[in-house]
């Protein structure tokens, strides 16, 4: 506050200049009538701000005054404003004293001080109410361009010179409002030189104050609005940032000040302050782990250089850690989140090696399933960046990251997003590692016998210049380089157990939700479904299964198919827990546990072919229960393809009822299901020759269809089905249906019997099928015009496809769209022109007729006439 | 001729219920076709001269007419009870087993032929194995093209055969088609 007396000092009060006597500004009748005539144009002249307005004119007139007194040339006034703004951005000290005699009236700050206008800060004041309110300066041109008029008529003829300089200044104004990025970057960096001039940085200069320039420059800025002190914040930043990036060392300690910009900063700024301090740490962080030396360390003697690079490292460190204290804290504030995890999380994946990365790395891990998408996001491409570059940290994160999701997805008892443990998936492993590095160790041997000899040999060569340093040093370079084969290996086992480790908490967290979801479908209904839906990490879960199935040992394969086969809702032993919690899962989640289970089967398939038959009679009850518009049909394609197509060898009993159950699936779902199922049915066709049966006409299958003797279409278990005492009727209908291709091949398929036995392997998978046909469907169902509201209905509910495909068939069926619009307003402009024809021709027709009957008329009329002459 | 008393009846449900499963069910329930009633029958078994006969009703009500001695088999022989009082089942249970068992086992061809002439079934010679079988359960021995060959017994868990080596065990063998050459008078 002393400094404000300090100023109230300096500023003193100037004299009161002579008044304008309000009645000198007359206005004509003419004006009024023509505001009167023009109330839209003029009408917002009434409502102007007439205040502000009447300051501004005030002003104006008052310097007119002032210069008329002093006898000075009417250009005056504009040059007074060039110096004012050369001064201005100069920020000389010398303005304050000059005390216009404007000024005259005390204005009230925002802390509600009560200043004299010294000309300085009216200017300020000026020019941040343009740069304000363009809008009002747009309004005061009008008001002074009609006012313009007005004088021009009354004798004042001064006035119509000074508002065009008034005009001009406005002008001009205008122009500083366009440069204003550029013009501001220059002004700052004056302020900057002077200051600089000084030898004090600015925040100092407030501190210090013993010159009186350095009092008046502190006037300035606390004369300074927020936006100006603001902006000029933001361009110190961008100086800072600048210069740090050129010269890291040697600018070391003004990071200190950028931290302390980005602590008194309102919003904008800190959030500036955040991301350039992100981009100056990311830049100039080292890759490695700076160690702050011990006190013993520091007690030594040490050279220039060495104390300089100290410094440095402790200035970082410390200046990164309240950095880093400061997101943490921001992190937890809603309007800040973003910001905060963006930067913590730029910082994790550019320096995953510096210290405090635990901390950083728990910040991430924390909000990786949080329910704002932005943040998630953000998170998880770290992670997944973290699992990708693996050598840029040595897999020493990668272990630290799995780990804390292993205990987040623990202590949150399986309900998180799903993203969480999609991570994993990213995830890559070396299988080289596993192997036993024997060979690896021999050539190593043979590497450190090389050395020693060799260095033998040179010992003897230069045995003259021996003494002791030489011993010594070589003997250190010996321990050296055993050191480093040491180290070496050392480092081998390492990534070994690294791997491992990071193994290990990979599948803990996937038992972990499996178990988690077998518990909660046991224990009935009563679990409640979390933000996220009832299973949500079960399909990444399955997915990481399915990718990582070779990585699992041997030992817990069983538990894991036991896993699985109680997931896909089919228990061999219990029937009755198994009907109860098979509801649990939605269809596509138990298909999915039988892919994965074949996935994992094959991938450890080296030596035993084992045939899945529980999961095959999983997949041929869950056929019934697809219903398309609920369930992905994707994943039923894909369920499919692995399991009946991939597939060497099926029983002929199995295959045939699954032909069967196919094919009336087809019957009832659409030309995608169906293609799908045609195609599968197909490929098993080829493959089992003796199912071929099924395609003759006689029923009965006769000593194929073993103990069973009739079709039961409802048994839900495909080897006693009894499919061989029935025949594929379904084909006959399929091959009727609406959509071509289907029907094509449909019949197709009923002319298998007849070829030979040559075997022509479909090349189209069922997956591939499905897609198609999906893509197909909607170019299809669009064109048929009766179809168009169904097939929209039906897009609504689709299963989502692949992105790319799903935006491609969009945007045929908008192109559909727009084709059918406009042939049908073609076709209806023809009606129209049509009806109009037959209305002008009844038209014509009938006046022709009336003509006609006029004619007669006027013959009669003649014929009368000559009757009675 | 006579129905099985309740030890017996245990005796065979349990040695069934080792190949088949909850599969016992539909050897148990499911109807017969033969004789000239309308009605669907059942089957059910009978006790001949120590041997166990899985038979349609109708057919049992026929072979009352026939005297014991004169009696020498009715319907399907599925085993016999030896002098122990113990019951085996025999090669004739074959198709019964084989259309209702739970576990599979595929043999090689070059393997088949060691099998029916009376060997065990090693992990080498093995095509293809149902998943989830446990040690001891009752096994049904198909050829690669689903013809079944015989039975026996899993001497090892799925899970374990993988890790055996190619001369280990994995079915024991109980019965086999080559009886039927083998054991002509036997049966």
């Amino acid at each position: 506050m002393g400094r404000k007396k300090q100023k109230q000092k300096v500023a003193q009060p100037p004299e009161l200049p002579p008044d304008v006597p309000e009645d000198e500004v007359e206005v004509s009748d003419e004006d009024l009538e023509f505001v009167n005539k023009n109330q839209d144009y003029a009408g917002l002249v009434s409502r102007l701000d007439t205040q502000s307005i009447t300051r501004h004119v005030n002003r104006v007139a008052d310097a007119k005054q002032n210069d008329r007194s002093g006898d000075v040339k009417e250009d005056a006034l504009e040059s007074r404003y060039e110096k004012q703004l050369r001064k201005k951005s100069l920020a000389t000290e010398n303005v304050q004293h000059e005390v216009d005699a404007v000024d005259a009236l005390p204005v009230k700050t925002l802390d509600g001080e009560v200043y004299y206008r010294s000309g300085n800060f009216l200017k300020i004041c000026f020019l941040i109410g343009v740069i304000k309110s363009l809008t009002l300066k747009i309004f005061l041109m009008i008001f002074f361009c009609l006012v313009s008029k007005g004088p021009n008529q009354s004798k004042n003829g001064h006035i119509e010179d000074e508002i065009v300089g008034e005009n001009e200044d406005v002008g001009r104004d205008n122009g500083v409002v366009k440069l204003t990025k550029a013009e501001k970057r220059v002004k700052q960096k004056k302020l900057r030189k002077e200051a600089k001039k000084q030898g004090k940085e600015v925040p100092e200069v407030e501190e210090v104050q013993q010159s009186s320039q350095a009092e008046v420059l502190a006037e300035v800025e606390e004369d300074l609005t927020v936006e100006e002190a603001n902006a000029k914040k933001k361009y110190r930043l961008a100086e800072i940032g600048t210069s740090m990036l050129t010269d890291p060392e040697g600018n070391i300690k003004s990071l200190k000040e950028m931290l302390q910009i980005c602590k008194d900063g309102d919003h904008d700024i800190l959030i500036l302050g955040l991301k350039s301090l992100l981009a100056v740490f990311k830049d100039i962080i080292p890759g490695n782990r700076i160690r702050l030396p011990t006190e013993k360390e520091l007690a030594m003697v040490v050279s220039k250089d060495v104390k300089k690079t100290r410094f440095y490292e402790s200035t970082l460190l410390t200046v990164y850690k309240a950095y880093l204290q400061k997101l943490m804290s921001l992190e937890k504030v809603f309007s800040f989140k973003r910001v905060a995890i963006r930067c913590i999380c730029t910082l994790l994946e550019a320096n995953p090696c510096f210290n405090f990365r635990d901390s950083l790395l728990k910040a991430v891990i924390k909000d990786i399933s949080s329910p704002d998408d932005v943040t998630r996001k953000l998170c998880c491409n770290t992670i997944k960046s973290l699992f990708a570059n693996e050598g840029k940290h040595g897999g020493e994160v990668t272990v630290e990251a799995v780990k804390l999701i292993a205990g987040l997805v623990k202590d949150h008892d399986c309900h998180l997003h799903p993203d969480s443990v999609e991570v994993f998936l990213s995830l890559s492993f070396d299988e080289d590692l596993r192997k036993p590095e024997a060979a690896k160790q021999d050539t190593k041997k043979i590497k450190k016998k090389f050395y020693k000899t060799g260095r033998r040999n040179m010992e003897i060569a230069s045995e003259k210049k021996k003494n002791k340093q030489e011993t010594l040093s070589k003997t250190r370079e010996e321990v050296k380089a055993d050191y480093m084969a040491a180290s070496f290996a050392q480092d081998f086992d390492e990534k070994r157990r690294i791997q491992s480790d990071t193994l290990s908490s990979v599948f803990e967290t996937y038992f972990r939700i499996l178990k988690h979801t077998l518990q909660s479908g046991s224990e009935a209904n009563e679990s409640v479904t979390g933000p996220f839906g009832e299973h949500p990490l079960l399909a990444p879960c399955l997915n990481g299964i399915g990718k990582f199935s070779h990585l699992i040992d041997m030992d817990y394969m069983a538990d894991l198919m036991k896993y699985l086969r109680k997931l896909a809702g089919g228990s061999t032993d219990d029937k009755t827990p198994s009907d109860s919690f098979s509801s649990h899962l939605t269809v596509t989640e138990r298909l999915r546990c039988c892919i994965v289970a074949f996935k994992v089967m094959r991938n450890n398939l080296d030596a035993l072919n084992v045939d899945l038959q529980d999961f095959f009679i999983q997949l041929y009850n869950l056929i019934l229960e697809y219903r398309s518009g609920r369930d992905q049909g994707e994943i039923l394609a894909e369920a499919l393809k692995i399991m009946l197509c991939d597939d060497r060898q099926h029983d002929m009993q199995r295959a045939a009822a699954f032909i069967k159950r196919l094919a009336s699936f087809s019957l009832c779902f659409g030309a995608a299901e169906s293609m799908a199922a045609l195609v599968t049915l197909k490929h098993l066709l080829q493959k089992n020759v003796k199912c071929r049966d099924l395609l003759e006409n006689d029923s009965g299958g006769g000593s194929l269809s073993g103990s069973i003797a009739k079709y039961q279409p409802y048994a839900s278990d495909p080897n006693l089905s009894g499919a061989f005492a029935t025949v594929l009727w379904e084909l006959s209908i399929l091959s009727k249906h609406y959509h071509p291709s289907v029907a094509t091949m449909a019949s197709g398929i009923s002319n298998l019997a007849n070829a030979n036995n040559q075997v022509f392997l479909a090349n189209v998978s069922p997956q591939q099928a499905f897609i198609d046909m999906s893509l197909d469907k909607e170019k299809f169902t669009v064109k048929t015009a009766q179809k168009q509201s169904n097939s929209k209905r039906k897009r609504g509910s689709r299963p989502p496809l692949p992105l790319a495909a799903a935006g491609g068939a969009d945007e045929v069926a908008v192109v559909d769209e727009n084709v059918v619009r406009t042939k049908l307003s073609e076709h209806f402009s023809l009606v129209n022109e049509m009806e109009e024809n037959e209305k002008l021709r009844r038209e014509l027709d009938r006046t022709k007729l009336e003509l006609q009957l006029h004619r007669q008329y006027k013959k009669q009329k003649k014929l009368k006439k000559q009757r009675t002459m | 001729m006579r129905p099985l008393d309740e030890s017996e009846t245990t005796q065979v449900f349990e040695k069934l219920f080792k190949f088949t499963g909850n599969n016992l069910k539909n050897i148990v329930e499911s109807p017969s076709h033969e004789g000239p009633d309308q009605t669907p029958g059942r089957y059910c078994f009978r006790l001949h001269k120590n041997r166990v006969y899985y038979v349609s009703e109708s057919l049992v009500k026929r072979a009352t007419n026939i005297k014991r001695e004169n009696l020498v088999a009715l319907g399907t022989n599925i085993g016999k009870f030896t002098k122990s009082g113990k019951f085996h089942l025999t090669i004739q249970a074959l198709n019964l087993l084989a259309a209702n068992t739970k576990h599979k086992v595929w043999l090689k061809p070059t393997s088949e032929m060691s099998f029916l002439y009376g060997n065990d079934v090693v992990k080498g010679g093995l095509g293809r194995i149902t998943d989830n079988i446990n040690a001891y359960d009752g096994v049904v021995v198909f050829s690669m093209t689903d013809v079944p060959l015989g039975f026996g017994i899993a001497a090892k868990s799925t899970q374990d055969c993988r890790k055996m080596d190619p001369n280990g065990l994995v079915v024991i063998r109980q019965a086999d088609t080559g009886e039927y050459l083998r054991n002509q008078e036997d049966l």
